[in-house]
């Protein structure tokens, strides 16, 4: 399942909320509209909680994080480093990094399994990341993009990459990450998927733009559909179709 | 042009009142003060200025209308062919050419005018110049009357056409009036067109949207169409045909075979036999409506296979339809259906041939790995999903989703924050309780007050992960020390008696050297606290060690420095002796350079003598910083001859 939602009016919720398998991080806004539209779907099985970073409401740009552990800029302050380590359970490991591309989120993408970062991170913390998040890295751009963060959103299941990445690439990264991978777009055409998607193994949301096709295009590809058919592009020339009349 | 082009074009407003905008706006944005007696140039250029800003004025507008109109040429021709059957091609060009004309001859006036002015050797002949231009300007303005409120209306027309996409997926309904063409509109898309039980109901084209596979579609409702030749027909019905030419949609061709529309099957066929050229290429349907009348029953065979044949005749698909809601409009979708895949099929295929999808392939592809990652979802998420599975099988397909919604919401009870933030004011008013969730080993220790800043230090400095080990480890090693102690005095320790007990002389050492310290703190703090520059720390000593040698001198201090003021106060308890402060400070105050107290007390006094007289007179209280007035009256600014008040100034 995946639900539309919108952070005060802004379209680009990957922004403002952090989730995984394990935990799900929230901005906080000017109501608890947002926030609840988490609470709602997932407080029975992960903590939800409110978070910032360095006074930001921008956390899904600034951490990055997985079932087991939480990476934070260097600009985390003690207080929010406190809060968020007493809201997450013993097993999460939660990391302060001193990494001069602070924004973490926008610099790797990461499931339970493997990494994409930024070109330019430092050894030290890409070794950080193999031992919080128990994940192998690999240092790659997508489309001519280093913030592969920023444009590219995978789970333990699939994942959607920047419209422009070519076949040759897709097939590429999805042998490295080993899950599906297939170009796209959310929020009605745009690229930064980072910002558009914000999905676990199971619950997706998308920002409030994003049109039914590409919401289809997510759903199936992070295999988010209990009802119907898991996967679209398999089942029918239907929906492919609907892409070709749709882009072309 | 787009389709909102012709929905933003700006008021275009009547001949006279486009004269009244520009002369006024020529009366407030030019000068308006001249004088005969100005230099001729002057006079010139002031009403120069005029005609040439009039001219502008009338320029600028009449551009802004023909730019803003479309041309009919640059258009989709589906909107070309509507705006000329609604508005009449040649009426509408002849409209805006003679708006481009009359702009011309405005030009041409004011060129003229300005030229002539140049010459003008007064200000009278440059005014009546000037009156001349603008007249002719607005005379000939004048003449745009009839063309204004034509385009006028074509305007207001235009604002309020449907917004019709021609290129992207449309079906479209045609066929005789009264056969259902707008029911089936209402039926699939949420318009809300007028459907009445008379001919012509709909006059114009109208719009409505509807989704089907992940896509938008637009759904076109046509006025009726009469058989009769193409040069009979009425705008109304010219709009259908225009449509139903220029769109590539799929056609749905309604038909009443029970005939209450008042129309005979023969007639209707006809229609869709003379219209067949219009359909090239499109997917066609011929929709046999109303069967919740019952027709099928009572149907001729003749008919039947008279309508089968046309149907075939021009390629069309048969169906049947009930916009009645009888059959729950399965019919109704079962067509919409299948002329949305047919189209879309069309559709799609034409893009592959024409090479269109090849900048999209990658977005077609799914890159598939060899592995599968296993999905971690926790198992009370599966059992969720398990439990609504099985409530859906045990219920009816149909009512499934609306299941899905209710039990995914359902929360045992809890309050979400959302209705929390609702029942306490709202936001802005209510705020969250962050620590709440605090997942910590005892629930109490939530709401433990924790500061940022103890003593100037940061807390999250000193954090130490394994606090709870080196105490444990601490008091382990304790217990085995004193085991060991205890071991080695005897076969009990005695707890009445510490482990090392210290002597009287100790004890008094470890005394003496905490007032030490206790004193130097107090003398630091005394020093801190006076706001004189500070010495450095070598100064500092120099001056020790000047006070010492000062103390060491015979006229100085009575008292031996080398006896500890311990010893002293020891002396002060034993005999109630009154000492004068004053005279213990007066040691201090003996400056280097004179001989004793007496000399420098004299010193003092002389010190304060001068100050006093210093700070005490008149004189001195003036500064640099006041006003200073030299001479009151200075002797050249009064002496003269002139009597006063006969210049207020020299």
């Amino acid at each position: 399942m995946a639900l539309r939602v919108q952070f005060e009016n802004n379209n680009d919720i990957g922004c403002f909320a952090r989730l995984t398998n394990a935990y799900c991080l929230v901005a906080v806004g000017g109501s608890e509209a947002f926030y609840s539209a988490f609470e709602a779907e997932l407080a029975d099985h992960i903590p939800v909680i409110h978070a910032s970073v360095a006074g930001c409401r921008i956390i899904g740009r600034l951490c990055v994080g997985n079932k087991h552990g939480l990476l934070l800029p260097s600009t985390t302050n003690d207080q929010e480093l406190l809060h968020i380590r007493n809201s997450l359970p013993e097993s999460i490991v939660v990391q302060r990094v001193e990494e001069r591309l602070s924004a973490l989120g926008n610099c790797i993408a990461c499931n339970d399994y493997a990494a994409l970062v930024h070109t330019d991170l430092d050894r030290e913390t890409e070794e950080i990341i193999a031992d919080t998040l128990q994940v192998e890295t690999f240092r790659q751009t997508l489309a001519g993009e280093a913030l592969v963060g920023s444009y590219c959103y995978f789970t333990n299941q699939g994942g959607v990459v920047h419209p422009m990445c070519r076949v040759e690439d897709l097939d590429e990264l999805s042998g490295l990450l080993q899950v599906p991978l297939v170009a796209g777009t959310v929020n009605r055409g745009s690229e930064v998927i980072g910002a558009g998607i914000v999905a676990n193994d199971w619950l997706g949301y998308c920002g409030f733009a994003t049109t039914a096709t590409e919401l289809s295009v997510v759903e199936s590809i992070l295999k988010l559909r209990t009802w119907a058919d898991n996967n679209a592009y398999d089942s029918s020339g239907a929906f492919k179709s609907a892409l070709i009349d749709a882009l072309a | 042009m787009t389709v909102g082009g012709l929905k933003h074009i700006q008021v275009v407003p009547e001949a006279l009142d486009l004269i009244d905008i520009v002369l006024s706006q020529t009366q407030r944005k030019t000068p308006t003060v001249v004088h005969p007696g100005y230099a001729i140039t002057r006079i010139r250029t002031f009403y120069i200025r005029k005609v040439r800003y009039a001219q502008s004025c009338f320029h600028e507008r009449l551009t802004k209308i023909l730019s803003d109109f479309p041309i009919l040429e640059e258009l989709h021709p589906f909107y070309a062919d509507i705006l000329n059957v609604l508005y009449d091609r040649d009426h509408y060009k002849l409209a805006l050419g003679q708006v481009s004309r009359i702009r011309s001859l405005v030009d041409s006036f004011a060129r003229d005018y300005v030229r002539q002015l140049k010459y003008a050797d007064s200000l009278y002949r440059a005014k009546c110049l000037k009156r001349a231009a603008l007249g002719r300007m607005c005379t000939t303005v004048k003449h745009l009357r009839p063309a204004l409120a034509y385009l006028e209306q074509v305007r207001q027309h235009m604002a309020r056409l449907p917004s019709i996409d021609p290129m992207t997926r449309t079906l479209l309904i045609a066929g005789y009036p009264n056969v259902g063409k707008s029911s089936f509109l209402n039926c699939v898309t949420n318009a809300k067109v007028d459907v009445q039980p008379y001919a012509f109901t709909t006059k114009s084209l109208f719009v409505g949207h509807m989704d089907y596979q992940y896509l938008r579609w637009q759904v076109i409702d046509t006025p009726g169409l009469l058989d009769h030749a193409l040069d009979e027909r009425n705008t109304i019905e010219m709009q259908s045909i225009t449509a139903l030419a220029h769109l590539q949609a799929a056609i749905l061709f309604f038909v009443d075979p029970s005939e209450t529309c008042g129309y005979a099957i023969a007639q209707q066929l006809a229609l869709l036999r003379s219209l067949q050229p219009l359909f090239a290429d499109k997917p066609l349907f011929v929709v046999c409506n109303k069967t919740d009348l019952g027709w099928e029953q009572q149907l001729d065979p003749a008919t039947w296979t008279a309508i089968r044949e046309t149907a075939e005749q021009v390629g069309a698909e048969l169906m049947t339809a009930s916009t009645m809601g009888d059959d729950g409009y399965a019919s109704v979708f079962a067509v919409r259906n299948r002329a949305c895949e047919r189209l879309l099929a069309l559709r799609v295929s034409l893009k592959v041939s024409g090479r269109q999808t090849d900048s999209v392939l990658n977005r077609l592809h799914v890159a598939e790995p060899k592995l599968v990652r296993t999905p971690q979802i926790p198992a009370s998420v599966l059992e969720r999903r398990q439990a609504l599975r099985d409530a859906d099988d045990a219920l009816n397909q149909n009512t499934a989703p609306e299941l899905a919604c209710t039990l995914s919401t359902s929360r045992a009870g809890r309050k979400t924050e959302r209705e929390l933030e609702r029942d306490h004011g709202g936001a802005g008013v209510y705020s969250m309780d962050w620590r709440k969730h605090y997942d910590l080993t005892d629930p109490a220790w939530r709401y433990d007050y924790i500061p940022e800043i103890v003593d100037g230090k940061n807390i999250a400095d000193y954090v130490d992960p394994e606090i709870h080990q080196r105490l444990l480890a601490l008091e382990q090693e304790e217990t085995m020390r004193q085991s060991m102690l205890s071991d080695a005095v005897g076969d009990e320790p005695r707890a009445d008696v510490p482990v090392d007990q210290p002597s009287d002389t100790d004890v008094a050492l470890i005394r003496e050297k905490a007032r030490n310290q206790r004193r130097l703190r107090q003398q630091q703090a005394a020093r801190d606290r006076t706001q004189r520059p500070k010495l450095s720390r070598k100064a500092l000593l120099k001056v020790r060690k000047t006070s010492q040698a000062v103390a060491k001198r015979p006229w100085g201090r009575a008292v031996d420095p080398s006896t500890t003021k311990q010893q002293t106060r020891k002396a002060a308890h034993s005999a109630p002796v009154v000492y004068r402060t004053r005279a213990v400070s007066d040691q201090s105050l003996v400056p280097a350079g004179l001989r004793d107290v007496v000399q420098a007390r004299h010193a003092q006094k002389l010190v304060q003598r001068t100050l006093r007289r210093a700070f005490s007179g008149r004189e001195h209280r003036q500064g640099e910083s006041d006003r200073f007035i030299g001479t009151r009256k200075p002797h050249h600014l009064f002496a003269g001859k002139m009597s006063l008040g006969t210049r207020s100034h020299r």
